[in-house]
């Protein structure tokens, strides 16, 4: 009797509990997107593929010091410096490994001259390894960011002019 | 200073104070930073250096002594008996703090692009003892450089060096070292207060042939070189001990190396105050990069057809197989000659020397590839005085120096620096005779410029001149007068074209000095008379008693021409290393022996047909290039071991690549005698292999084998290092006879060809940052000689001799006094040894203006 | 003729006084020439000393006189000379420190000027008293007239055998070079004025050891004030006794005193150790009391290197010990002279511009600290100041203090410190009000 009681109540009682919740989800939005002709938007602090910021006055912000490469836990990143025509340090090679790298974000908080930064970017499967070694060009920007948090981070000095220089 | 110091040599009186709890007794005189440093205490500080006078302005090394109210800086204050300092107490803590406070108020933080980072004393200070944030809330001051990012207001003040004043933080080492320790003023302080800034003198550039040392110095990255900068940063090289290729004391040297891509970034000193106190030569800090070079040989090349082709090894020892087996087999062993070059290694030369006494039963070897004739073979004088027993570390416990026949700035760097810091330190005395004024000189109580040709002359008027002052032992003087010429001091005099004056002041200096140090260098021993010149230093050390009181010796110029010369090397090695190679061979060629330029000789009549060059360019190197040339053209079969293309590889059948030194372990004995080891840093560049590793192949090609393995090598080579290598001078006076050399007429200037200050011998010019300190050769000339010419500086000059004819560049020289020419041998560009003539002693050219 | 600096003296007092003898000649307007000046009995020590004295002799006459060094430091001079070691072999030198640059002091400008051959005089007694045959007059390249003066005398004494070679037939040789500067105030720092002369960029010399021992080209070498050298030949001619006699017991003679700043009669005074300030300040022979009858604000007693003495303090005897006490320094005995409407931030503003100016750049503490207080002192002066920047000066003055290679680093903060004790309200008032306490109506 007991049996037949506890069954009765699985049918009337809790089976329409359950099928509501499945007709709540129906009217609900979908929490799938239709991908990849949708995109969901990233957290702001989400950490995707590296990118090379650059100044504003388009000079790029790599100095090349080593840093990011000493930081990173994967050693996945490799560069050589050089020096330009004006006598300035630059990245002549700047490469990183996106099959080592772990998306920590120690390069970008290592970086002292806000240049690398964590992009939002998280597509970049390959059907070949070498396509996974990102390049300079791969990762410069062609334009400064807009909202830069860290744009005027040009140092305030006081000029002094040394012996024997034109002023001016 | 100068007495404290030298107190601290004859140290009889010491002095015993507390450091931090420790007592610890040390010579008076020594600072409280040094004698901290003995027992393990480390005091930071910027602007000491071991080497140099205290100057106490970083005040970084601050310590408390008791009963003295204010911080002290330990740089400057000696330790006195029962002083009590505290290195570590809160008041030091607190000083040290604002130290580092007030440099970093106008020290860039662009760490980022500096080259010093990760080796910045500033940065490990700043760690260790600064705040953790900055409490100056103004704009750093900024010497600008338009044009540039804020952070790089870089000035090229010298060919190699590379100033930011911005990072310095006036410590003042490179302008203390440059002026204490090099005797150069080529950088200086200007301005005042927080103006101050380094940089080099208006007009000029820094580059002085140490002026690598200021970068290595400076504690920031004020100053980098461009061989080193931008390059990599320091935490990824490792580094390598090593030993200098380029000078004859065996310079210690650190090399930085990158594994992944077998390359050598740089040379730093590894200090050893018994040879170079820390500083390098900017040959030594630079020449290293011949080893990167991409311009070196990269697989053997075969002539075929005339013309040098590619290679394997197999096909060029199959060719060498064949030929030397040939000649070998038809016309003898004794057809075939060698020549190696003294920088190679103890293993290279003793292989070398190996596979041509058993394998090809020959004595036709060589080393001393740029020798000019020598009238006899045996050489025996000239080897008993550069077998001399000699010991740098001795200069400058020396009260009396003289420097004979050595222009010490082109030819011996570390005991130039050596001679500079007796006289800046411990009072030395120096003495400068030479055939022309040198830049020694202006540290020498006086310098003496005798004619050219005339240096056993000079010898002779200082013993005359003793004997006739009575300040040497009368038995001994009767028996010397008796032996040399009948010329009186006076004419002597004037022959020599010094003054009786000066004679005596050198016999003075040397009969009354305490302890004596007496140098005799190149222009000595590359002149032909030269055993002429050993018998009468030979009279002089006998007279004097020079040996009993000090030190007499020529030095050996090459890393291990000493080595070479112990190892039987020469053509006629000494006589205890000829029956100890008997001993362990078992077997010694009993056939003629011949040197350099008999081998030469030989080749002209077509006598010797097969030669070996290893590492030696006797092309370039054997004064009289004519001569050469002729020879080796006639040899049937020339192989030629180099790092790079030269002259004498031109010619030859089979060339072979060489490893640079930096690519084996090798053993080097400098010219003290002492053994020193060079570790391998990288692996052999490209094909390129080792010269005791090409010596094996070719005795094995031949059907011979040198060495079971490397241990009986090693052992074999122990043996003979083992003996006593110094040759007794002769028991008695010997006779000097002088015979009058008429001057070539129609070529009134004398000539010297040696190495430029920033070069050594024929490989330094593969070297890019030496090169742009100096890359073509000049001749050198004096104010006066220029003037009568009528050059200016800069102006071609046709130098002309009896036999050749160069034109190159005149450059007015700020030290020559007398009518020399000087012209460097180093660059390829110019044939200079061309200029010369085998059996010449002086060779004299004539200059004359080229018309436009 | 008129003075090239046409300054107040008290000559009309010293004329006939038996003790105060420096100014005595000074406002004869002959008495820079030879003549006039062997007149008035010059060159009498000078013979005295080398016919009838040993060096040892003179030193211990000038030790016994109790004079002190006039130039800042107040070293006994006689105890000075002794300190050159007697037996070394090398050349001994001595040096005048004519580069007097201390702001508020013109006193051997003026000795100079007037009575030239009083300081080749007692240079000479120094220079034999120490065994020296070379003596160097550094004088600051600024003073063209003094160096003319000092040239021109030179020239006469050299003419009429007071100097060169065998002087007075005793034997004894000696040659002097004037050397001029150019104009720093760190070559009036004796170790910085010899590596002038040597030709080296004018830094102060770590000591030990000290230039009696290791001077000029490591060689023994006296540098002495041209004031304390001018003092030489009169203890020389009237005995060590008569000039003890003057002064206080430990400060013995006279003294001269450059007033100036907001003061009657400016000039430059001599009078005996011990002086009243106040007298030399009110007095009409003297300065005669403060400008436009305003109350006094401050006094800096001894050049504008030692702290600031406030209006209560300033009954205080001008010697070495007692200005010690008082919190001061007698320094080089330019006294300056503030009334009530001077800004002390805007004072202390002058002054540490001028010893940023002024800094050599040796050693790390005075070459960065000088720089940043005068940026903080400048953002006070402007109105920007913060709460913390007082407590900022404090430290970076204590940080300062006692830790640089020589006297600059100290000169540079103790007017600083003692104005931030004494005259705190003021600075706060700056700070908080962003304007100045007093209202300034003059400028310097």
């Amino acid at each position: 009797m007991k049996e037949i009681l506890t069954a009765l109540g699985r049918i009337f009682i809790r089976m329409p509990i359950g099928m509501l919740v499945v007709l709540k989800h129906l009217f609900k939005k979908p929490v799938t997107l239709d991908y990849p002709r949708k995109k969901k938007p990233m957290a702001p602090r989400f950490m995707g593929r590296q990118y090379l910021e650059r100044y504003d006055d388009g000079s790029e912000r790599c100095v090349s010091c080593g840093l990011c490469a000493a930081a990173c836990p994967a050693d996945c990143i490799y560069m050589e410096p050089a020096e330009n025509e004006k006598g300035e340090r630059y990245a002549k090679v700047f490469e990183i490994n996106l099959l080592r790298c772990i998306f920590c974000g120690f390069c970008e908080e290592a970086c002292p001259e806000e240049a690398i930064f964590m992009g939002h970017h998280y597509e970049f499967s390959a059907d070949n390894r070498d396509s996974f070694i990102w390049t300079k060009e791969d990762m410069l920007v062609k334009h400064p960011r807009k909202d830069n948090p860290f744009k005027t981070l040009f140092r305030r000095v006081r000029k002094v002019y040394g012996v024997g220089e034109k002023k001016g | 200073m100068s007495e404290v110091v030298k107190e601290k040599i004859t140290a009889v009186d010491t002095v015993t104070c507390t450091i931090d709890g420790q007592q610890i007794t040390v010579p008076r005189g020594t600072s409280v930073f040094d004698a901290a440093g003995q027992i393990g205490i480390v005091i930071p500080a910027f602007c000491n250096h071991a080497k140099l006078k205290p100057v106490g302005a970083c005040r970084m090394c601050y310590v408390e002594i008791e009963k003295m109210p204010k911080l002290q800086v330990s740089c400057a204050t000696m330790a006195t008996d029962g002083m009590v300092v505290s290195t570590n107490s809160q008041q030091v803590r607190e000083g040290r703090k604002a130290v580092i406070e007030f440099t970093l108020i106008n020290h860039p933080l662009d760490c980022p692009t500096c080259d010093k980072g990760g080796e910045c004393d500033l940065q490990d200070l700043t760690f260790d003892h600064g705040y953790d944030d900055s409490r100056f809330g103004f704009d750093k001051m900024r010497f600008i450089e338009e044009e540039k990012r804020d952070t790089f207001d870089d000035l090229k003040i010298g060919p190699e060096i590379v100033l930011n004043r911005n990072r310095c933080i006036l410590c003042y080492k490179c302008v203390r070292a440059n002026k204490e320790a090099f005797g150069e003023y080529d950088i200086g302080a200007f301005e005042r207060g927080d103006l101050t800034e380094i940089n080099a003198t208006p007009g000029g550039e820094v580059s002085n042939p140490f002026s690598g040392n200021l970068v290595e110095i400076c504690p920031v990255g004020a100053l980098t070189n461009s061989d080193w900068r931008y390059k990599i940063r320091v935490w990824l090289t490792k580094t390598v001990p090593s030993i200098c290729n380029f000078s004859g004391s065996g310079t210690n040297i650190t090399f930085y190396k990158e594994d992944h891509k077998n390359f050598v970034y740089r040379v730093t000193s590894r200090c050893n105050d018994a040879i170079d106190d820390g500083w390098l030569s900017d040959i030594t800090r630079y020449g290293y990069q011949i080893v990167n070079s991409e311009s070196r040989l990269k697989t053997p090349l075969i002539k075929k057809g005339g013309k040098q082709v590619k290679a394997s090894w197999d096909e060029a020892l199959a060719v060498i197989k064949k030929h030397m087996g040939q000649i070998k087999d038809q016309s003898g062993g004794v057809c075939i000659g060698g020549l190696i070059s003294p920088s190679l290694d103890n293993a290279s030369l003793y292989s070398f020397s190996k596979l041509f006494r058993t394998v090809f039963k020959s004595n036709n070897i060589d080393f001393r590839g740029d020798y000019r004739y020598l009238p006899s073979v045996t050489d025996s004088l000239f080897t008993i005085a550069a077998s001399q027993p000699f010991s740098i570390s001795d200069i400058e416990k020396s009260d009396v120096i003289i420097t004979f026949g050595t222009d010490l700035i082109r030819e011996h760097h570390n005991e130039y620096l050596k001679i500079r810091r007796a006289v800046n330190f411990y009072n030395s005395t120096v003495y400068s005779v030479n055939p022309y004024a040198v830049k020694t000189a202006d540290i020498a109580k006086s310098e003496m410029v005798y004619s050219p040709g005339t240096d056993e002359l000079v010898i002779n008027g200082i013993c005359l001149v003793a004997i006739e002052k009575k300040l040497v032992n009368s038995s001994a003087a009767a028996k010397l007068k008796s032996k040399i010429s009948k010329l009186s001091p006076g004419v002597l005099a004037k022959l020599t074209g010094l003054s009786k004056e000066q004679f005596e002041e050198l016999a003075e200096a040397i009969s009354s000095a305490k302890k004596v140090t007496f140098i005799v260098g190149e222009i000595v021993a590359r002149s032909l008379d030269r055993d002429k010149i050993c018998a009468a230093l030979s009279n002089l050390n006998k007279l004097f008693g020079v040996q009993d009181k000090g030190q007499l010796a020529v030095l050996s110029r090459y890393a291990n021409s000493k080595g070479a010369q112990k190892l039987g090397l020469s053509a006629t090695p000494y006589e205890i290393v000829k029956d100890e190679l008997k001993k362990i061979w078992g077997e010694y060629p009993d056939c003629q022996p011949r040197n350099t330029d008999a081998m030469i000789n030989l080749m002209k009549k077509e006598e010797i047909k097969g030669f070996i060059t290893v590492g030696a360019n006797p092309m370039r190197l054997y004064p009289d290039r004519s001569f050469a040339s002729e020879g080796l053209e006639h040899v049937d079969f020339l192989v030629a071991c180099d790092m790079f293309e030269t002259e004498t590889t031109e010619l030859a059948d089979v060339v072979l690549p060489l490893c640079s030194w930096a690519e084996y372990d090798g053993d080097y004995i400098n010219l003290e005698g002492k053994v020193q080891t060079g570790k391998q840093a990288i692996k052999p560049k490209y094909e390129s292999k080792a010269a005791f590793e090409i010596m094996e192949l070719i005795a094995r090609q031949l059907g011979a084998k040198l060495f079971e393995n490397e241990q009986v090598k090693n052992e074999e080579i122990e043996k003979l290092l083992k003996l006593d290598s110094v040759l007794p001078w002769p028991d008695d006076f010997l006779k000097i006879e002088y015979e009058k050399k008429s001057s070539q007429d129609g070529y009134p200037v004398p000539l010297f060809i040696c190495d430029d200050p920033h070069h050594s011998g024929h490989l330094t010019e593969k070297s890019p940052s030496l090169l742009n300190f100096s890359d073509s050769a000049y001749v050198e000339l004096s104010k006066g000689l220029a003037a009568k010419i009528g050059v200016a500086d800069g102006d071609p000059l046709r130098v002309e001799s009896p036999v050749g004819k160069i034109v190159v560049p005149a450059k007015i020289s700020p030290v020559l006094n007398s009518d020399v020419a000087i012209i460097p041998r180093n660059f390829s560009s110019t044939q200079t040894t061309s200029l010369l003539m085998r059996k010449k002693r002086v060779d004299s050219v004539k200059l004359t203006r080229v018309e436009e | 003729m008129t003075f090239y600096s046409p300054v107040l003296t008290n000559a009309k007092e010293i004329a006939g006084h038996d003790k105060l003898h420096l100014f005595e000649f000074v406002e004869d307007e002959k008495q820079y020439q030879l003549k006039r000046y062997l007149k008035h009995g010059g060159y009498a020590a000078w013979k005295t000393v080398l016919g009838k004295m040993k060096p040892e002799e003179v030193i211990e006459e000038v030790k016994k006189s109790g004079l002190r060094g006039r130039g800042g430091a107040g070293f006994p001079t006689g105890m000075k000379w002794s300190f050159v070691p007697k037996d070394s072999p090398k050349e001994r030198y001595l040096c005048c420190n004519a580069d007097e640059s201390e702001p508020g002091t013109c006193k051997d400008r003026v000795l100079m000027e007037r009575d030239p051959h009083v300081v080749i005089e007692g240079m000479a007694i120094g220079a034999y008293a120490i065994g020296c045959h070379l003596m160097f007059c550094y004088i600051r390249g600024e003073f063209h007239h003094c160096i003319e003066r000092i040239e021109k005398a030179t020239e006469e004494a050299y003419s009429k055998g007071h100097l060169g070679k065998n002087i007075y037939g005793s034997g004894y040789d000696l040659e002097m070079i004037i050397h001029t500067g150019a104009g720093a105030y760190m070559c009036g720092e004796e170790t910085g004025l010899l590596n002038s002369i040597e030709g080296e960029k004018g830094m102060a010399r770590i000591r030990p050891p000290f230039p009696a021992i290791e001077g000029l080209w490591e060689c023994p070498t006296i540098v002495n004030n041209v004031e304390s050298l001018a003092a030489v030949p009169h203890i020389i001619n009237r005995g060590a006794d008569w000039y003890r006699s003057m002064g206080t017991e430990k400060s013995a003679g006279t003294k001269l005193f450059s007033l100036s700043g907001h003061i009657n009669r400016p000039g430059n005074y001599e009078v005996e150790l011990g002086f009243s300030l106040q007298k030399l300040i009110y007095d009409s022979n003297y300065g005669n009391g403060i400008s436009d009858g305003k109350k006094l604000k401050a006094v800096i007693p001894g050049g504008v290197s030692t702290p600031f003495l406030t209006p209560d303090k300033v009954d205080v005897p001008l010697d070495y010990e007692s200005l010690t006490e008082a919190g001061s320094m007698l320094g080089s005995g330019g006294v300056i002279v503030l009334h009530e409407d001077t800004c002390i931030v805007w004072t202390i503003l002058k002054l540490i511009k001028f010893f940023r100016h002024e800094s050599c750049g040796k050693c790390t503490p005075c070459r960065e600290g000088t720089g940043w207080l005068e940026q903080i002192i400048q953002k006070i002066e402007d109105g920007r100041g913060g709460p913390d920047d007082l407590e900022k000066l404090d430290s970076i003055c204590g940080n300062i203090l006692g830790r640089t290679i020589c006297p600059l680093g100290d000169a540079a903060v103790m007017p600083i410190q003692s104005t931030l004790k004494d005259w705190r309200d003021e600075w706060l008032y700056h700070i908080e009000h962003k304007k100045c306490l007093v209202k300034q109506d003059f400028g310097f």
